[in-house]
């Protein structure tokens, strides 16, 4: 089975992110770059794939600047086979749907049997060029998994939904669009780093896919800090039941929720 | 301005955040509202097929942000090449465009985006509360195109923890559990709170990641984000992946025996204590006052 990972390189999830002076972007002098998440587990599912099926290959993918070739670098250190790099000029001001032609290109070309992305990227939290992808392709898509496995005829992915999981059998192709993997991401080995640094990491030039990178655009007209929220009351009373009481009775009388 | 509202039911009926966005719309214009009929379970290409081939041209489209909603959505977008924006929190049009706030970078930065109408824009639950007297709207079935789906369903795999309770994105009241529960036997306590306030269970990543909770109930950055009115955090340090899934609850309340725990910092009330002298009496105190009306 050959499988690809479409991932982003965001700012690390532990780090502090703020609003640049020019309030519609934002500062990214003191950031340290990361997989997002979501893109990680993907890698990671695709890996436990593999771990279980040795003759699995797993290819990685990224749109972006010249940077991201770290999160490539990344995800060959945990086990990925090939990564592929597609950058130049357009790579971070395309549309949704541009991003998601570009990467339907290079899908084309690996000729994956399934086509995994994280639910969304953690920078701009859309969820959308996972499943945008799927619709330029003309493949099924199911969102939101946590496993998948060869099933007779095809592949059985389960979709965490509410309540529950669904399973859905695909009998070809397919963009999965991961909300986590089985066990935690592995961390890459030594030897798997080494590896890695060995890999040569081709190069796309995004204008030479030929797609159209525009479409319905979105335009940030702004960017803040959320609301700030204050440290609120504590409320200690003598005892646990007076505490619990004198809570009860600001929920009921000040923030009335009760 | 022609809108479409995209509505869900649940098991009681249409689902609230579905009576928001259908209200939503019909403020905002000539507003259609819109339910898929005729699959078992969602089916994204029956229903993106059928939404596709209706001969209305919506310049709105709002859905709300479920995962059938976000779902949806995306799929209906990128076939009609119209704008998508995911999670808005307002919304509003102006001319040819769409104008939306939302968060972004995991809940750490609120952006105001702008996109070309037509768009889809789903919705967070509870963003636009509905007024008091607003009654069910009037619902056209669209019929699914069953055949357009290319997917086998198989079959629901239940999680037996979460059965009967309301969904996590849209409940009103949120009843979270960290690692200060000390393990799964202790969640009786939290489904005892939970089940007065007719909450929806959460926990933190640390509980979920130890198997102590199933994956679903996870809020905060690789789980659920959730909005509801109280938000009631037991045992939980405040980790920042935690608090992008939970800061824009109305009112939250932190139990923690460590004071500085940074829960505290972002609650509205706190108390620091050990959770198993205080939640035992908070829960009797929470009784007497429902049961007082």
């Amino acid at each position: 089975m050959k499988l690809l990972v479409c991932a982003k390189q965001v700012p690390d999830s532990t780090v502090r992110v703020k609003v640049a002076a020019d309030g519609r972007s934002v500062d990214v002098s003191a950031i340290t770059w990361a997989i997002s998440p979501y893109d990680e587990y993907a890698v990671e599912l695709a890996l436990e794939r593999k771990d279980q099926d040795p003759a699995t290959t797993v290819a990685v993918v990224t749109v972006g600047p010249a940077r991201a070739r770290d999160a490539l670098r990344q995800a060959l250190a945990m086990g990925c086979d090939e990564a592929i790099l597609v950058t130049g000029q357009g790579a971070d001001t395309a549309s949704g749907l541009g991003l998601a032609r570009a990467l339907a290109k290079v899908v084309e070309d690996v000729k994956p049997d399934l086509v995994l992305c994280g639910r969304q990227a953690s920078d701009d939290d859309q969820g959308f060029v996972g499943i945008a992808l799927a619709e330029v392709l003309g493949w099924p898509h199911v969102s939101s998994i946590t496993k998948f496995a060869p099933a007779d005829g095809g592949t059985d992915v389960w979709k965490e939904t509410e309540g529950g999981h669904e399973v859905w059998r695909a009998s070809g192709p397919a963009v999965l669009t991961v909300q986590k993997s089985e066990k935690e991401p592995r961390y890459p080995s030594l030897p798997g780093i080494m590896k890695a640094k060995k890999k040569e990491i081709p190069e796309r030039d995004l204008a030479s896919l030929g797609v159209d990178l525009a479409g319905p655009a979105l335009e940030v007209a702004k960017m803040e800090p959320p609301p700030a929220r204050g440290g609120g009351k504590i409320v200690k009373e003598a005892d646990p039941a007076a505490t619990a009481a004198e809570l009860v009775r600001l929920l009921r009388d000040e923030a009335k929720v009760l | 301005m022609k809108a479409w509202a995209i509505v869900e039911r649940g098991s009681s009926g249409l689902r609230r955040v579905s009576l928001e966005v259908a209200a939503k719309a019909k403020e905002l214009g000539d507003a259609a509202v819109l339910e898929v009929t005729g699959t078992e379970r969602y089916s994204p290409l029956a229903a993106t097929a059928a939404l596709a081939a209706r001969s209305d041209a919506p310049d709105l489209v709002l859905v709300g942000a479920t995962p059938t909603g976000r779902d949806l959505g995306a799929r209906l977008a990128a076939r009609k090449g119209w704008a998508y924006v995911s999670e808005a929190t307002s919304v509003s049009v102006d001319g040819g465009s769409v104008t939306a706030t939302r968060m972004t970078y995991a809940g750490k930065v609120r952006a105001t985006v702008r996109a070309p109408l037509p768009a889809v824009v789903s919705v967070r639950p509870g963003a636009f509360p509905l007024s008091s007297g607003a009654g069910e709207p009037q619902v056209e079935a669209v019929a699914a195109d069953a055949g357009a789906e290319a997917l086998a369903f198989q079959r629901f795999e239940p999680t037996a923890e979460s059965t009967g309770r309301v969904p996590l994105a849209e409940a009103r009241v949120v009843v979270s559990g960290g690692r200060g529960l000390r393990g799964p036997e202790n969640w009786k306590l939290v489904e005892e709170l939970a089940d007065l306030f007719g909450a929806a269970l959460g926990a933190s990543r640390a509980v979920t990641d130890a198997g102590w909770r199933p994956n679903e109930e996870q809020v905060g950055q690789t789980g659920r984000t959730v909005t509801p009115d109280l938000y009631i955090a037991l045992g939980i340090s405040g980790a920042i992946q935690h608090l992008a899934g939970m800061t824009s609850s109305k009112v939250i309340v932190a139990v923690n025996k460590d004071p500085d725990a940074d829960i505290f910092k972002v609650c509205d009330y706190g108390v620091v204590a050990d959770l198993f002298e205080f939640l035992p009496a908070f829960i009797e105190e929470v009784r007497k006052a429902k049961a007082g009306g």
